[in-house]
């Protein structure tokens, strides 16, 4: 690490992102303590921060979003650990000073858990709070800045008033001179044509995702494989569900057509989603671009290499705007409308993008943008009078991020291929346009019939694999069925081979006729000798929620086999918990501890501890998605 | 002789034992020295001792070799003694480890208790002492059973000793869901719909404006009072009927996108 300025002088912002907007709010924070006039902000990933120079700190501020169960992000695993240290004193941070703002979403069990834990662990160790933890909530009628507004203006205040010296300019901070604009933190380097001519070979698809997702600087901060681990083949595209039903959920079937694939049940898979080429297209005409310049695109920050290696790097723009830049799916951030709004030459644009980047602004703004699900290129259309630089579009696209589905076939069953069970995404806004997922809807639209590469990278998920001798207890109702899929088809698969455990499997969907995904796997894996077969002590027990007058969920399920879960668990089940997040995990856990009670006679306070005891014990997992 | 009652009785298979041994089982009786009934040779015996049942308060028994301490004399000194009563065998191993196999001959003959111990020996030889009792009902005795109740199983958490519970760091008011901010003001087209029961006329007024339907003069021939209706939605009021399209000029007619106009269903 470079000379470190003096440590009673610097504001250090650590953040612990996973969907980046931590990251987005971890910026935020520094644009303002620079506006205010501090002296050395430095905004940093908490995986790039070695927590044992914690100590030496005067001035942190951590910002850390949740993840759907309750824990930290993948960036802060480490770190957290560290803190977790039974060696460390209670007087181990005494002189740090610190603030810690949570991103969460009240619909989920674990609300802001990884914030508030972090804020009593700082305090246990003799850190002194600036100001009390922020808990910011998607539910929020702005979202999270709904909390972050109010609690920034706190922390200024707070430091304002203790520390001068650190933060001498409140009235900067409330009153942002909109006519002064920092620099891009992006430099963009165009390439001319005749040093472009010595590179015109067709370059490997792989290999070029790579390099344009290597160079991007908003894609540094996500996880290090840039370039794919497979390039997968489409080979069928089915529907699961009725043709005229609300919702269309489909079964892919990915195929290598060189090599194999290594994956586990449980993992993973991440796919980088294709734009749409006209999309691409207006993007580039809308912001004046030329198409086919060759450009090198880094982080300011960096080490200035030599020409040499720019030759090397370079790539044609029209390619990195499609492989990095989110331009007709995902939405701008706050910080956009306010670059916005200093390019703006039209006098009404720029007053609308000044307001929506004001505090008092902010709900229009979430409601114009976040809750309309705008797109980057629809937010220019409607500010036609704005030409931003490219390196300043560079630096606010959204990146365009892979999506990650859990895989539903098993390695043994179906060696060289991935299959995968997709909710194919559309929704309408409240102003009634009609909004669809990037992926599954591109997914959804290709043909297996004719040559489509996916890129495709496998990931460990949320689920590890069972020993075949562990028995099971399975919830997975809707496309939360999916790894289950896989869970019974390898134990149906090694069960050839060796003696296996029983698998009970509770699966829930709205109508028996037009959504019961993969009816007729369950069925044959439930008859004569499978793995879910009551026979062998397992069993399958489906909840049409929708088929009666009164609703029926998986819950519901497991209440009546209460005398079957509990022989399975008392005889070491694990419990698998896959689906939606809204109220069915916290649901099915009631259903469980009801269950305890009622099998053993104990209260339920014992019988929830009991259950915690069991996820601490890696016997119990939750895999949900909003 | 022929004693049929004694507080302590000391066995071996040796020609003498030594006083020592006396000392201590009388020590570990309660009683003195010559209360002891001491016995040598115990193997001519042939595995019996010349005692009523039940009628002797401890044992000491000092075995040279291993083989004379068998089951059947296990048994025998069981029968002998008192209920509660105390039994001492000291053995000098032979093998590698006699404390097992003597601990479990007491065990399978009912005594309880059994514990081992190295004896503080000042002869050349080591040897061994196990203590053990035996039960404290009488033989024709009984009691109830009581159900054993059916507890959770424990669960065996191999826990990183190094780490403190992270879960211990959240309390009560941590479990709780936030109350989200009520929406004070009536504005309409607001997130929030109007309450099934609402007293405040909200309900009216969205019916009002769900009742704004587009007219094909206004997609023909769109004209906007305040000129902002073209602008796009960013410009528009919250009642404005072109919410939702895409901008346009004002006199031209709006390009609708293709699934503007697709069934609700």
């Amino acid at each position: 690490m470079a000379a470190t300025p003096a440590a009673d002088s610097r504001l250090l912002v650590i953040y612990a992102s996973e969907t980046g907007n931590a990251m987005d709010a971890a910026e935020r924070v520094g644009r303002q303590a620079e506006r205010g006039g501090c002296p050395a902000v430095d905004v940093l990933p908490m995986d790039s921060f070695d927590p044992s120079c914690l100590p030496s700190e005067r001035f942190v501020v951590f910002v850390v979003s949740t993840t759907g169960q309750g824990d930290p992000p993948d960036s802060m695993k480490g770190f957290w650990r560290y803190l977790l240290k039974k060696n460390l004193g209670a007087r181990w941070l005494e002189g740090v000073r610190y603030a810690v703002f949570g991103l969460g979403d009240s619909g989920y069990q674990k609300y802001n858990f990884a914030a508030k834990k972090l804020d009593k662990r700082l305090l246990h160790l003799g850190a002194e709070p600036i100001i009390q933890v922020g808990l910011g909530d998607d539910q929020h009628p702005s979202g999270y800045e709904g909390a972050l507004d109010p609690w920034l203006l706190s922390l200024w205040e707070s430091l304002n008033q203790t520390t001068p010296s650190l933060l001498p300019r409140m009235y900067d901070i409330i009153n942002p001179d909109l006519s002064v604009l920092g620099d891009a933190k992006v430099e963009v380097i165009y390439h001319s044509s005749d040093e472009a001519q010595q590179d015109s070979n067709l370059l490997d698809f792989k290999n070029l995702i790579q390099r344009a997702r290597s160079m991007s600087p908003s894609l540094q901060f996500y996880n290090n494989d840039k370039e794919p681990h497979y390039m997968l083949q489409m080979v069928s595209n089915r529907c699961l569900t009725k043709e005229n039903s609300d919702r269309d959920v489909r079964h892919f079937e990915l195929e290598n057509p060189s090599s194999g694939i290594t994956y586990q049940v449980g993992d993973a898979l991440e796919i980088l989603p294709s734009q749409s080429p006209s999309a691409v297209d207006s993007f580039i005409e809308r912001c004046k671009l030329d198409p086919d310049c060759y450009i090198t695109v880094r982080a300011k920050d960096r080490v200035k290499i030599s020409k040499g290696s720019l030759l090397k790097d370079r790539i044609k723009l029209k390619t990195f705007v499609a492989l990095t830049m989110d331009v007709a799916s995902a939405s701008p951030r706050r910080y956009f409308f306010e670059v916005m709004s200093f390019f703006a030459t039209a006098e009404h644009e720029k007053e609308k993008l000044q307001y929506f980047a004001s505090p008092e602004g902010r709900d229009d703004l979430y409601q114009y943008n976040q809750k309309e699900g705008r797109t980057i290129l629809e937010v220019l259309d409607d500010f036609p009078s704005v030409q931003m630089p490219f390196e300043w579009l560079v630096q606010l696209t959204p990146p365009l991020k892979k999506r990650a589905f859990s895989i539903s076939s098993s390695p043994l069953a179906k060696p060289n291929q991935i299959h995968l069970t997709v909710s194919i995404v559309s929704w309408r806004t409240p102003f009634k346009r009609m909004r669809r997922g990037l992926c599954s809807s591109w997914l959804a639209g290709l043909n297996p019939n004719e040559e489509n590469l996916i890129p495709c990278w496998v990931h460990h998920g949320s689920l590890p694999p069972p020993h075949p001798s562990t028995p099971l207890i399975l919830i997975g109702p809707g496309t939360g069925c999916a790894p289950f899929c896989a869970f019974v088809a390898e134990r149906a698969a090694q069960s050839t081979s060796e003696a296996t455990a029983p698998i009970l499997f509770f699966f829930g969907c709205r109508n028996q006729e037009n959504d019961f995904l993969y009816k007729d796997f369950w069925y044959a894996h439930a008859h004569d000798q499978g793995v879910l077969s009551s026979k062998n002590g397992g069993g399958f027990f489906v909840a049409f929620s929708r088929d009666q007058p009164q609703k029926v969920y998986v819950q519901h399920r497991i209440r009546e086999q209460s005398a079957r879960v509990w022989n399975l668990l008392k005889s070491g089940a694990a419990i698998y918990i896959a689906g939606s997040s809204t109220k069915m995990p916290a649901d099915v856990t009631a259903a469980l501890e009801e269950v305890i009670c009622q099998e053993t006679g104990c209260s339920e306070e014992e019988a929830s501890i009991w259950l915690r005891k069991l996820e601490r014990n890696g016997k119990f997992h939750t895999e949900t998605w909003s | 002789m022929a004693a049929t009652v004694a507080e302590a009785l000391a066995v071996t298979d040796e020609l003498a034992l030594p006083l020592r041994a006396v000392g201590d089982l009388a020590a570990a009786a309660g009683v003195s020295r010559e209360e002891v009934v001491v016995i040598t040779q115990c193997a001519s015996l042939g595995g019996k001792l010349p005692f009523d049942d039940a009628s002797v308060g401890s044992v000491l028994a000092v075995i040279k070799k291993v083989e004379n301490l068998g089951d059947l004399f296990i048994t025998e000194i069981s029968r002998v003694l008192k209920a509660g009563g105390m039994v001492l065998i000291q053995s000098s191993p032979s093998d590698q480890d006699p404390n097992n196999s003597i601990q479990r001959k007491l065990l399978l003959g009912g005594f309880v208790d059994v514990q081992a111990s190295a004896a503080s020996s000042q002869d050349s030889e080591h040897s061994v002492t196990i203590k053990a009792k035996k039960v404290s009902w009488s033989l024709g005795s009984s009691f109830p059973l009581k159900k054993a109740t059916k507890g959770l199983p424990k669960i065996q958490i191999d826990d990183d000793s190094e780490l403190i519970d992270e879960d211990s760091l959240l309390t009560e008011d941590d479990l709780k869901k936030p109350e989200l901010p009520v929406v004070g003001d009536c504005e309409v087209g607001a997130t929030r719909k109007a309450c099934k029961n609402c007293t405040c006329g909200r309900a009216e007024a969205e019916e009002k404006v769900e009742k704004l339907n587009l007219t094909s003069e206004q997609i023909n021939n769109p004209q906007s009072a305040c000129g902002n209706c073209g602008l796009g939605d960013a410009f528009r009021c919250g009642t404005c009927p072109y919410r939702g399209l895409p901008a346009f000029k004002p006199g031209e007619k709006i390009a609708l996108p293709g699934n503007f106009l697709a069934a609700d269903m």
